[in-house]
């Protein structure tokens, strides 16, 4: 079947087929060598005899197309998931009607516990210059949420423990549980979606994710990078409790809050229902301090000001007291002058009187009548015979009337 | 002492502590008219005993939600 090339001059030259046929031979040489790389997409149908596997480079992006016949695939010891870092093995091959190269795979294995962390120290380095653990990304938790979710496995002891420790804090929490797969392959696709599904529950603001502990290769899951950037990018805060204290996974880096335990993480989304009881006692004792001292505060206010009417009457008192005496003294320092004043009045009347004093008329030659002791003013008043008294200026006459004359 | 308010009982925790702590700092600031500190302080009382009655009263509610079928889709 090989043609020799034909000699065209100096020049060889080789039909496609030739060229194609000694190329894949040429190929089939490099045989048993392993790369390593992400499995960035994995095709497998029960119809199909082979399946295809892309592999990347996590830090160049290259990629390489390998194939494993369905036979060989479905009898691995496990099941290889896209975004799982493998050593696949194989030898190159050529399909030789198209000259495309070929990688045959023939074994796929995972990384041994030193590669899977040198993997897990690239990934965490990709991921922070990526910013995805920065301080800044990291959201305050709700002081009340509504509703906490909680995602855990099937895992009695974590999921006990945060059921515990809200009751004990916080009673009137409302709690949504969604157990998931949370180790093994499958895992970090079915954390995704279990995460995906309690964010979108109308009342979940706050996110546990709570595992116990266990091995490094248990907490693998929780370092894949699809659960770091679901984590990170989560529509409500989440607080990570996963493993234990000394274990990091990479999604405690991705979290807003890392919790030491799920004990410790249930005390971080809920309100201590006793400090909350006591801060009431408190702000109750307040108010009452509060209104005790704004009643005080108006009643001294109204004493002061009954005290200032008060000084205010007494000093108009005082005023119109002091008023009255002045006028009192006055008036005390008001008689001498007053009788004296009188005193020539009277004096002056006195000599007015004494002017007009009968006495002073008869000094002129009058006299008076008086008969039965009245003065006698008409002649007819008397008759014949009658005792007349007629007083003179000095001395007086007794007679008797002899006629009356009208 | 009671000073009901319509929704009070449809109101989250949170917010009525919020009201009573709002009313606290006012009566604090001791510049309210005396007839409107009584009333406030009345007012004051009722959310305490609502929040204080809710703390005492509730019981913790557990959801479970649906369990994750655990399969990838198909592609």
């Amino acid at each position: 079947m090989r043609d020799e090339p034909l000699r065209d001059g100096e020049r060889k030259v080789y039909s496609v087929a030739e060229f194609n046929s000694r190329l894949a031979s040429y190929l089939r040489r490099v045989r048993d060598v392993w790369v390593a790389g992400e499995i960035s997409e994995l095709r497998r149908n029960d119809a199909w005899k082979t399946v295809f596997i892309t592999l990347k480079d996590r830090e160049t992006g290259h990629c390489l197309s390998a194939q494993m016949t369905r036979a060989r695939y479905d009898a691995l010891a496990f099941a290889p998931e896209e975004g799982e870092v493998v050593h696949l093995q194989g030898r190159l091959d050529l399909w030789e009607a198209r000259g495309e190269l070929m990688f045959r795979a023939t074994a796929i294995e995972r990384l041994g516990a030193g590669d899977r962390l040198v993997a897990l120290e690239g990934l965490k380095r990709a991921l922070a210059a990526e910013g995805l653990f920065a301080e800044h990304r990291k959201r305050a938790l709700p002081r009340f949420p509504r509703a906490v979710g909680l995602l855990t496995g099937a895992d009695a002891a974590a999921r006990g423990d945060v059921v515990a420790a809200i009751r004990s804090r916080y009673p009137s929490a409302r709690l949504v549980i969604a157990e998931t797969r949370v180790q093994g392959p499958g895992a970090p696709a079915a954390i995704v979606r279990t995460l995906a599904a309690l964010c979108v529950h109308a009342r979940v603001d706050v996110v546990i994710v709570a595992r116990g502990g266990g091995s490094v290769e248990d907490l693998l899951p929780f370092s894949d990078e699809r659960v770091v950037r679901a984590i990170a990018t989560a529509p409500v805060p989440v607080v990570s409790a996963v493993g234990h204290e000394q274990d990091v996974p990479l999604c405690d880096l991705a979290a807003d809050v890392r919790a030491a335990t799920p004990t410790a993480a249930a005390r971080l989304v809920v309100p201590s229902a006793a400090e909350l009881s006591g801060g009431l006692v408190v702000a109750r004792g307040r108010m009452a301090t509060a209104v005790r001292r704004r009643l005080e505060h108006d009643r001294k206010l109204l004493g002061t000001r009954r005290g200032r009417l008060r000084a205010g009457v007494r000093r108009t008192l005082d005023h119109d007291r002091e008023r009255l005496e002045r006028v009192s003294q006055r008036l005390a320092s008001a008689p001498p002058a007053l009788l004296e004043r009188r005193r020539v009045a009277i004096d002056h009347a006195g000599a007015r009187l004494h002017a007009l004093s009968p006495r002073r008329t008869l000094q002129r030659g009058y006299a008076i009548v008086r008969s039965d002791g009245a003065p006698l003013r008409v002649a007819s008043a008397t008759a014949p015979g009658a005792l007349l008294e007629i007083e003179l200026a000095a001395g007086s006459l007794i007679g008797n009337v002899v006629e009356v004359l009208p | 002492m009671s000073v009901p308010h319509p929704a009070d009982d449809e109101r989250p925790f949170e917010e009525l502590q919020r009201e009573l702590e709002e009313i606290v700092t006012r009566l604090e600031r001791g510049d309210v008219p005396v007839d409107e500190a009584i009333a406030l302080w009345q007012r004051g009382e009722a959310l305490y005993s609502l929040c204080a009655d809710r703390l005492d009263a509730a019981e913790l509610r557990i959801e479970e939600l649906a369990a994750d079928d655990n399969r990838t889709p198909e592609r």
